[in-house]
């Protein structure tokens, strides 16, 4: 109604941008492979190999006194009878020094309670009511890993399936490439995380590329049903029905995603922080996949 | 129109039993919002997998061994083929019950090798002196030692290691003298052929005072087939110097003779009784662990995750903060754009919100972080069908319908979209709560179930209670639904 996208003028440039993205993430997910410590696609987090995570807040009259993350971890290695336990740990304050936050390969539940009390003597007193371990063996890992890769083949077969049986096969073709090009995009951004500020990722990630999936799809389908719809009353010419059901769906696609996001950027700003990333890479995917279902999986059906 | 209003009073009646429901069956919340321990054990076998009797069989010892434990509200659950969880709420100590529930209580009946009766009594010397050694250093431990004392059991650890040609690793002297003793009853239990009775055969075990001296015993009872091999293994071994040991997890406890008059037929009666120098406390452990039965296969703790009390009801905050102001900027956002329309849509949301949190305490489904992120998430999409609609009907408006057909034709096309957009996050939800874990299948179960109320909620509520608002004159003036458009005519 209101909108006059031009998609046939266009076309090269939509297509132009994302192939660019798409070789984007490549390289991303070229780089994160073999030129960092990690060499894996994506820096993988401790749900897939395993470690252990613990948080605590430190009980402090105003301000929690300052200390360097070095000294406490050279203090801690002279009481602790574990020596084992502080090979690869990573100690951190935040939160004006009130929150410690401790990164350490797998540790048995008795090592971490000996770990938060060898702390405890050092920067304490400790509230352990505020406490957040989690102690993951290697092999749960694994094991998450495979389960995670295997969910994701598994859902995107079975939309794939869906849509094949739903549409004829050039709307089904187009429309699962507009899908992967949405996940492979996400995926290359996390990838490109990990190498410039570490961000891992764990399964909820995996979570958030499944519904990225079902989402993108969703939003794919209600444009290419409105084309289908259009081309039956066939007004106009191919390109230019394309052109008009689109920018009749305008409207719906941005409105959706955009009541999405809403919620999505609550539990960004107010959530807790274990659903940071997990957030961010669904409201990602949703944008991706806005433009994805707009502007690429139309452009590709449209005839020179 | 008649219709309609019994739609009315159903939608009514609905929203009255959910808020029955919600006050009367409280909503289970996960850990991670309420605080205490969860626990994931693997079950370890070395070769084939884990069958469906094995998985129920650890599963009911672990969970005797919980109970008495005495540890309050506990939940034991299966994940998957080869996996228990088991969760502590509150503020419990993880350790105790990893203590209790990581040992096996492996109980092994094996007789012993042909001529190794030499081998055997020099180890069980060695056995001796060394738990000897452990008990004096641990009593020194409790008072002050001076370095004289430490330096006589450091010589007699020295001594032992050169008998036994073996050098320990550790680093601290009790590590080196644990380690030690686990190689000594390593290799006693080498000396020992595996049978086929196990702590599988056993059906009771009790305990009693021996009547020479002070010590206890435990009593074995065996089940009918359990008997029988118990008869069958002392027979083979009766009036043999050959003697019968009684493994637990590893360790010899007991290693007894099986005198002559047995030869014909064995011991029978299906009974037995460990008479290794018991405390009555040693004896109560083991009795309790062979009652609850032994596991029949071991397990390891693989996962860990604890959570203050405190942090628990801050994530409920925090997810209660991101619910509500998600639900009002996208309340705004729908009235703006939408004006009675959107106004429809949020009452629509609002009985969105009520018969969701009905349905998790009816099902019921526990609450757990993820879960909540995905009924945060699916506030959004149960929107989508409405937008979806409120377009189609801003159309027909555009293209000089009357209200009512709009409306009825914006519905009724909107449709098809609708239910065939929704089966794609569908399929997603099915696969994650299949494949998932306990996390994940949380959030698949809130997106999944909200995808399908919001199917009600967004086609027949929304239809229903704009019906209502029509029967009104003064909500009737198209241009409280289509703001900012001119009108042809």
């Amino acid at each position: 109604m209101n909108y006059n996208l031009e998609l046939i003028k266009n076309k090269k440039k939509i297509i132009g941008f994302s192939t660019f993205l798409i070789l984007l993430s490549l390289l991303g997910i070229l780089y994160s492979s073999f030129n960092t410590s990690y060499k894996k696609p994506i820096n993988l987090g401790m749900d897939f190999v395993g470690g252990s995570e613990l948080r605590i807040e430190r009980v402090c009259e105003a301000e929690c006194s300052n200390f360097s993350s070095d000294s406490v971890l050279k203090n801690l290695s002279e009481i602790s009878k574990n020596k084992k336990v502080l090979n690869n740990i990573k100690l951190q304050f935040q939160n004006n020094n009130k929150l410690i936050s401790i990164r350490t390969p797998y540790l048995s539940i008795e090592e971490s309670n000996n770990l938060i009390s060898n702390l405890d003597n050092i920067v304490g007193p400790l509230n352990y009511e505020s406490k957040d371990s989690r102690l993951i063996g290697p092999k749960l890992g694994k094991r998450l890993l495979t389960n995670c890769v295997t969910s994701l083949l598994v859902s995107l077969f079975a939309i794939s399936l869906y849509i094949t049986i739903r549409f004829d096969k050039k709307y089904a073709f187009f429309a699962l490439l507009a899908l992967f090009h949405d996940l492979l995009i996400v995926f290359g951004i996390f990838s490109w995380f990990g190498i410039i500020l570490s961000v891992e990722v764990n399964s909820l990630f995996a979570v958030s590329l499944l519904t990225i999936a079902g989402y993108s799809v969703n939003d794919t389908v209600v444009i290419f049903d409105r084309i289908r719809e259009n081309l039956k009353s066939n007004k106009e010419g191919y390109n230019e029905t394309i052109q008009l059901s689109v920018n009749e769906s305008f409207r719906r696609t941005t409105f959706t995603s955009i009541t999405t996001l809403i919620p999505l950027l609550s539990i960004i700003l107010f959530g807790s922080y274990s659903l940071f990333w997990f957030s961010l890479s669904l409201s990602l995917g949703i944008i991706v996949g806005s433009y994805s279902s707009i502007l690429l999986a139309p452009s590709l059906l449209l005839k020179d | 129109m008649k219709r309609r209003q019994g739609w009315l009073f159903f939608i009514i009646f609905l929203l009255t039993l959910s808020v029955y429901l919600l006050i009367n069956y409280p909503l289970q919340l996960g850990l991670d919002l309420q605080g205490g321990s969860q626990l994931t054990l693997q079950i370890i076998k070395e070769e084939g997998k884990v069958t469906r009797e094995e998985l129920e069989a650890v599963n009911s010892v672990i969970d005797k061994r919980v109970n008495n434990l005495g540890v309050s509200e506990s939940n034991l659950q299966t994940l998957g083929v080869d996996q228990l969880i088991l969760e502590l709420p509150g503020e419990q100590n993880p350790l105790v019950a990893s203590r209790v529930l990581g040992k096996t209580a492996l109980l092994e009946f094996r007789t012993q090798k042909e001529g190794t009766s030499l081998d055997l009594k020099t180890l069980q010397l060695q056995r001796f002196s060394i738990k000897e050694l452990i008990e004096k250093y641990s009593n020194a431990e409790k008072s002050q030692y001076d370095d004289n004392f430490l330096k006589v059991i450091q010589d007699d650890l020295k001594e032992i290691e050169q008998e036994l040609n073996y050098s320990s690793t550790s680093n601290d002297f009790y590590g080196k003298l644990i380690e030690i003793k686990k190689y000594v009853d390593k290799e006693i239990t080498n000396l020992f052929i595996k049978t086929d009775l196990s702590g599988r055969d056993l059906i009771n075990a009790g305990r009693r005072q021996e009547q020479t001296n002070s010590n206890w015993e435990v009593l074995l009872t065996f089940s009918t087939s359990g008997g029988e091999k118990f008869a069958e293994i002392t027979k083979s071994i009766a009036g043999t110097n050959q003697l019968l040991a009684i493994i637990l997890d590893g360790e010899s406890i007991s290693e007894a003779s099986v005198g002559n008059q047995f030869a014909n037929t064995g011991i029978t009666g299906g009974s037995a009784t460990i008479s290794g120098n018991f405390t009555a406390e040693n004896a109560r452990e083991l009795e309790v662990q062979l009652k609850g039965g032994s596991l029949p296969l071991p397990i390891e703790i693989v996962e860990t995750n604890t959570i203050g009390a405190l942090l628990g009801s801050k994530n409920i905050l925090k997810s209660l903060y991101a619910a509500i102001s998600g639900l009002i900027f996208v309340g705004i956002f729908m009235i703006f754009n939408y004006r009675i329309l959107g106004f429809v849509s949020v009452l629509s949301l609002v009985l969105y919100g009520f018969f969701n949190l009905a349905l998790y305490s009816l099902i019921p489904v526990t609450l757990t972080l993820p879960g909540i992120s995905g009924l945060i998430l699916s506030i959004g999409m149960a929107v989508d069908a409405n937008i979806l609609i409120f377009e189609r009907i801003r159309e027909e408006l555009y293209y000089g319908n009357t209200l009512t057909r709009s409306i009825d034709s914006g519905f009724q096309r909107a449709n098809s979209s609708i239910v065939d957009g929704h089966i794609t996050t569908l399929l997603s939800c099915f696969v994650l709560f299949l494949l998932g874990t306990n996390f994940v299948k949380g959030f698949a179960a809130t997106l999944g179930i909200g995808v399908l109320i919001s199917l009600f909620t967004s086609l027949n509520c929304s239809k229903t209670i704009l019906r209502f608002f029509i029967t009104y004159q003064s909500l009737r003036q198209k241009n409280l639904y289509l703001p900012r458009t001119n009108f042809s005519n």
